[in-house]
């Protein structure tokens, strides 16, 4: 899920810069209005290591592998800080493995980014949509971690055919896009198993961790 | 007689045009047998494998010579293993560039070719990038940067104590 450098035209590289500093921008003052705009930030860092690493560990679905993403996980655990920790890691990533590239930072934030805010959007808002049950935070936490694999998915395809250069065969793409997206079903399922879990283990240990209790 | 009848005068006139004809010279494109020549070239074949070692099969690819970088030279596709080759125009000197992509993921190979001594040489093969390490090396990068984290988090932590 990390376009490389050299796939998108400058235009949509520079859009993507421009969305990322936005997204930044609402994210940071979020942070600022807090009381304690520092308190999040050893969680947020923690969960940087945990997204760093999780892009090294490849989940194999033959005949292809996909590996772990974790977006979800981070919106709904850190809130406004998963953007900037979403930035971080994918830096991180780029600099030391080349995994996805320096100047598609901007683009790749925006499309692991946004599906973790709208996570983060759906957890906050689990206690209007669901009953206060224990089981309620896991069934929002597997919809959350499920659906932001989904949303990053569709994110990447929308991105790449609409900065399809001319030399490259859409109709090959787009089925190299499909196969690409049906190899990711089965990690959406994993994912949304992890934020569940996460969230469970969370409400039993320590509660004070969970947003918007 | 030879011409006396209307039906033998046509026949006569008919054969002396095609004497005529063939006496004409001939056209080039009609001529002959063809020849193929058969002759070794040298070439590149680049092979596409993401990071976890799954071949590139089907990827698209796309060869830019160093004389027009915006427009690709060749494009094709790779196999089922992984392949593409390719002959490089060798009165086109400098870096040439391979690219290969599939479903948004992709990498990029540089080929110098004409210069001193060598007449090729693969410069570079990016695919997935961290091929290039050793294990040990990519344990080590992993852990700093997850340790420069843990720190930060210890850091922030440990004011908030104070």
């Amino acid at each position: 899920m990390h376009i490389p450098d050299g796939i998108l035209g400058p235009a949509v590289t520079l859009a993507g810069y421009a969305g990322t500093a936005a997204v930044m921008a609402v994210c940071l003052g979020q942070i600022a209005k807090r009381d304690d705009p520092r308190r999040d930030v050893p969680k947020a860092a923690m969960l940087t290591a945990a997204f760093f690493v999780a892009s090294l560990v490849h989940v194999p679905i033959p005949p292809t592998s996909v590996h772990l993403m974790l977006n979800g996980l981070l919106g709904v655990v850190l809130g406004w800080f998963a953007f900037p920790a979403i930035v971080v890691g994918l830096f991180f990533q780029a600099v030391m493995f080349g995994h996805g590239g320096l100047t598609t930072l901007g683009v790749n934030a925006l499309v692991l980014g946004l599906p973790s805010l709208l996570a983060f959007a759906l957890f906050s808002a689990r206690h209007r949509l669901l009953p206060a049950a224990p089981w309620s935070d896991a069934a929002v936490g597997f919809v959350a971690g499920a659906g932001a694999v989904a949303a990053a998915v569709v994110l990447v395809a929308v991105v790449v055919l609409a900065g399809l250069p001319a030399h490259v065969d859409p109709d090959l793409e787009r089925r190299a896009i499909q196969v690409f997206a049906l190899a990711h079903v089965p990690l959406m399922v994993i994912e949304g198993v992890v934020v569940a879990m996460v969230l469970a283990f969370l409400r039993k240990a320590s509660p004070e961790l969970l947003l918007g209790r | 007689m030879w011409f006396g009848s209307d039906s033998a005068g046509r026949c006569g006139l008919a054969l002396l045009a095609l004497v005529l004809v063939s006496l004409a010279p001939a056209p080039p494109v009609l001529a002959h047998a063809a020849f193929l020549e058969l002759r070794p070239v040298e070439g590149i074949a680049v092979q596409g494998r993401y990071d976890d070692g799954t071949v590139m099969a089907g990827a698209q690819m796309a060869v830019f010579a160093p004389n027009d970088p915006a427009r690709p030279w060749l494009t094709g596709v790779t196999d089922d293993e992984g392949w593409f080759r390719f002959v490089p125009d060798p009165a086109i000197e400098g870096r040439w560039t391979v690219q290969a992509r599939q479903a948004g993921h992709g990498a990029m190979a540089y080929v110098e070719v004409g210069g001193e001594g060598e007449a090729m040489a693969a410069v570079m093969l990016m695919a997935g990038g961290d091929e290039a390490f050793s294990p040990l090396q990519r344990g080590v990068m992993t852990a700093s940067v997850v340790w420069g984290l843990i720190g930060t988090a210890l850091f922030f932590q440990r004011r908030r104590a104070a």
